[in-house]
């Protein structure tokens, strides 16, 4: 991340490729910005408070997944099991009661399947050297089996009362899921630009022989950043679950793109070693933005989808350009 | 080891496909003592028959695979052309030709456009692909939200016809199988896929039009989800926007199973074939089984992780 920044900015350089260096920095803060900005414009109802807290409910379960999907990335892998670990999240909440005394269990089960999947992930990843692309998608579809044996296809329940709260309820016009997203932001970028462990992270994602040479035990942080993404997936599920207060088997279905695309896109290489968790937050944050837009401007929904993935190649064509 | 016998070192070079073959013997021993009705021809017949959609697609596949990237538009592009099959033929018999010619065409021509965006795009196979398969989505569900358009009644011919008593689109997968395999094996351009897989610089290097092997696996790809597509209108009467939704990562299962690797340069086409029956004929003993097809989904998801711990790869690149 920043160290690469660095890097480029130590030799010297010319107004114009410094000029160059923060567009491509900051490309897409701005990109977000300017497109914020231009739907205000086309349609003043993007900009009312009213759809801006809509917005950001729906940014906190994006948020918090692009969150882990980011430590896996910059881990050189990628999480493919994170839609199956929130919808069985989801499945859990609804599975009880109902009533807020069910939270702690739910809370306990949901968190430790998100961290038994990461960590089979993780395991499979580094002590088998299965691809993470082929060890995600079987753990994703082996805890889809489960879900729907368990749920016999037809889940059916009502989330507890407290996770309506936080999923879909706002203090002062802000999202209390928001506040979640937050925390969770906060915590996980101290850890990724601050610790020991995150430094572990970046170089062993730029590159595995360095880390072993330098004595880190690559393998453990590499378990530890899909036990990451498979507990904040979790997390996610359970906000989702709170979010639309309903369940179904595919609660969460799309957002193991969605958060590789928005870390993607918020400078996160998928081949390992660059990225921060602001910039994956900033993607996730366009996409939201591109979804609301479409629906508030009166288009087909289905251009959502095009659109998605038209800036999903743009994003990663224009990262390309810049590491070259 | 230069005692070792003939038999000893086709086993060790193809140790994946033998373990296939193997599981593949089992699973029919198996199923003929757990019931009758599994023996019976017309039981083998159907899995062969069930198995045609899954091989043709994860053909392409494997091709994609076999140069190190992967193919993640397949599913929306099965949806979108076999929506556009029935939805353009509607039933008039003398359009089915000039359609099914077209959805070739159309099926290639989005596979070179996903060849030409890694490609020019320098960006990784999974993005781009990705990216087409939302794009190509989205298009599905513009031209129809529901089933759209419907084919003329001998249109079933092509999933239900039999020839001398075999289903023919399972007959003419393995006629394309056997093709692509003798193509890798014997044409330049097939062992060049490899070269590509084996090492990007190295090919480089050596020369090798890399380009245009990428743009050619991926328009294979594109052509063969148009005949998935095909057969798919053909055996269920009509298109919809989401058939080919869980093709995308079901395609990838067999060729894993059969023993390519996802990094590419190692496999072939023949594993990914047996790969595509064993997991249809898998389904088929646990329907026997009477086991839910939630536990199916286990099953699946456990094949994939026992092959991919079998076939260690070491040159992991996604």
């Amino acid at each position: 991340m920043s160290d690469a920044v660095h890097l480029q900015g130590t030799e010297d350089e010319s107004n114009s490729s410094k000029l160059k260096t923060i567009a491509s920095r900051f490309g897409i803060h701005i990109f977000l910005v300017a497109l914020i900005v231009m739907s205000g414009i086309i349609s003043p109802a993007f900009l009312s408070a009213n759809n801006i807290s809509n917005m950001l409910l729906q940014a906190a379960p994006l948020g918090i997944v692009v969150i882990g999907q980011a430590f896996v990335i910059i881990l050189r892998g990628l999480d493919l099991s994170v839609a199956s670990v929130m919808a069985t999240a989801a499945v859990i909440a609804t599975g009880l009661s109902g009533v807020n005394a069910d939270v702690p269990a739910i809370v306990g089960v949901s968190l430790a399947i998100g961290a038994a999947t990461g960590l089979v992930n993780g395991l499979l990843v580094t002590k088998r050297d299965v691809s993470p692309f082929l060890a995600t998608l079987a753990t994703m579809i082996v805890l889809q089996g489960f879900r729907f044996a368990y749920t016999q296809g037809a889940p059916s329940g009502n989330v507890p009362p407290l996770f309506r709260v936080i999923g879909s309820e706002t203090l002062y016009g802000i999202p209390y899921n928001l506040m979640l997203l937050a925390v969770i932001a906060v915590i996980f970028t101290v850890v990724l630009s601050r610790s020991r462990f995150g430094r572990e992270v970046y170089i062993t994602g730029g590159n595995p022989v360095t880390a072993r040479l330098l004595g880190i035990n690559a393998d453990r942080v590499t378990i530890i950043g899909y036990v990451i993404s498979g507990v904040l997936a979790s997390i996610a599920g359970l906000v989702l679950s709170g979010y639309v207060g309903i369940v179904d088997n595919w609660v969460g279905r799309g957002f193991e793109l969605d958060s590789i695309v928005a870390a993607v896109m918020g400078g996160i290489a998928l081949t390992g070693g660059r990225g921060t968790i602001i910039g994956g937050l900033v993607g996730a944050a366009i996409l939201i933005v591109v979804f609301n837009a479409v629906l508030l401007f009166g288009m087909p929904v289905q251009l959502q989808i095009i659109i998605k993935g038209l800036v999903i190649v743009m994003a990663a064509a224009f990262y390309v350009r810049r590491s070259n | 080891m230069e005692q070792t016998s003939a038999l000893g070192s086709f086993v060790r070079r193809n140790r994946g496909l033998v373990v296939v073959v193997l599981l593949l013997i089992a699973l029919l021993i198996f199923g003929s003592f757990y019931s009758d009705r599994f023996r019976t021809t017309s039981n083998i017949l159907n899995v062969f028959e069930q198995s045609t959609g899954l091989a043709l697609v994860s053909l392409g596949q494997t091709l994609t695979i076999l140069t190190g990237g992967i193919d993640m538009s397949v599913g929306s592009m099965i949806s979108l052309l076999s929506l556009l099959t029935s939805g353009l033929i509607d039933g008039k018999a003398n359009l089915v030709v000039p359609v099914a010619a077209g959805i070739l065409v159309l099926g290639a021509l989005i596979g070179a456009i996903n060849g030409l965006g890694i490609v020019w795009l320098k960006v990784h196979p999974l993005i781009v692909t990705l990216g087409m398969g939302a794009l190509l989505q989205g298009i599905a569900l513009l031209y129809s939200l529901g089933p759209a358009g419907k084919v003329p009644p001998n249109f079933k011919f092509l999933a239900y016809g039999k020839v001398l008593g075999l289903p023919i689109a399972a007959v003419f997968a393995i006629l394309l199988f056997i093709a692509v395999a003798l193509f890798l094996r014997y044409v330049r351009l097939g062992r060049y896929i490899y070269a590509v897989g084996d090492d990007h610089t190295g090919a480089r290097l050596m020369g090798l039009p890399r380009s245009r092997v990428i743009i050619f696996v991926y328009t294979m790809s594109g052509i063969c989800c148009a005949l998935t597509s095909i057969y798919l209108v053909s055996r269920f009467g009509v298109g919809q926007p989401y058939t080919g939704i869980n093709y995308t990562l079901a395609s990838i299962t067999p060729v894993v199973v059969g023993g390519t690797l996802l990094a590419g340069g190692r496999g072939g086409v023949i594993g990914t074939l047996l790969g595509a029956y064993l997991i249809s004929l898998i389904n088929n003993v646990l329907n026997f089984m009477d086991v839910s097809t939630h536990y199916q989904l286990i099953a699946q998801g456990l094949i994939v992780i026992a092959a991919v711990s079998i076939y260690v790869d070491k040159r992991k690149r996604i």
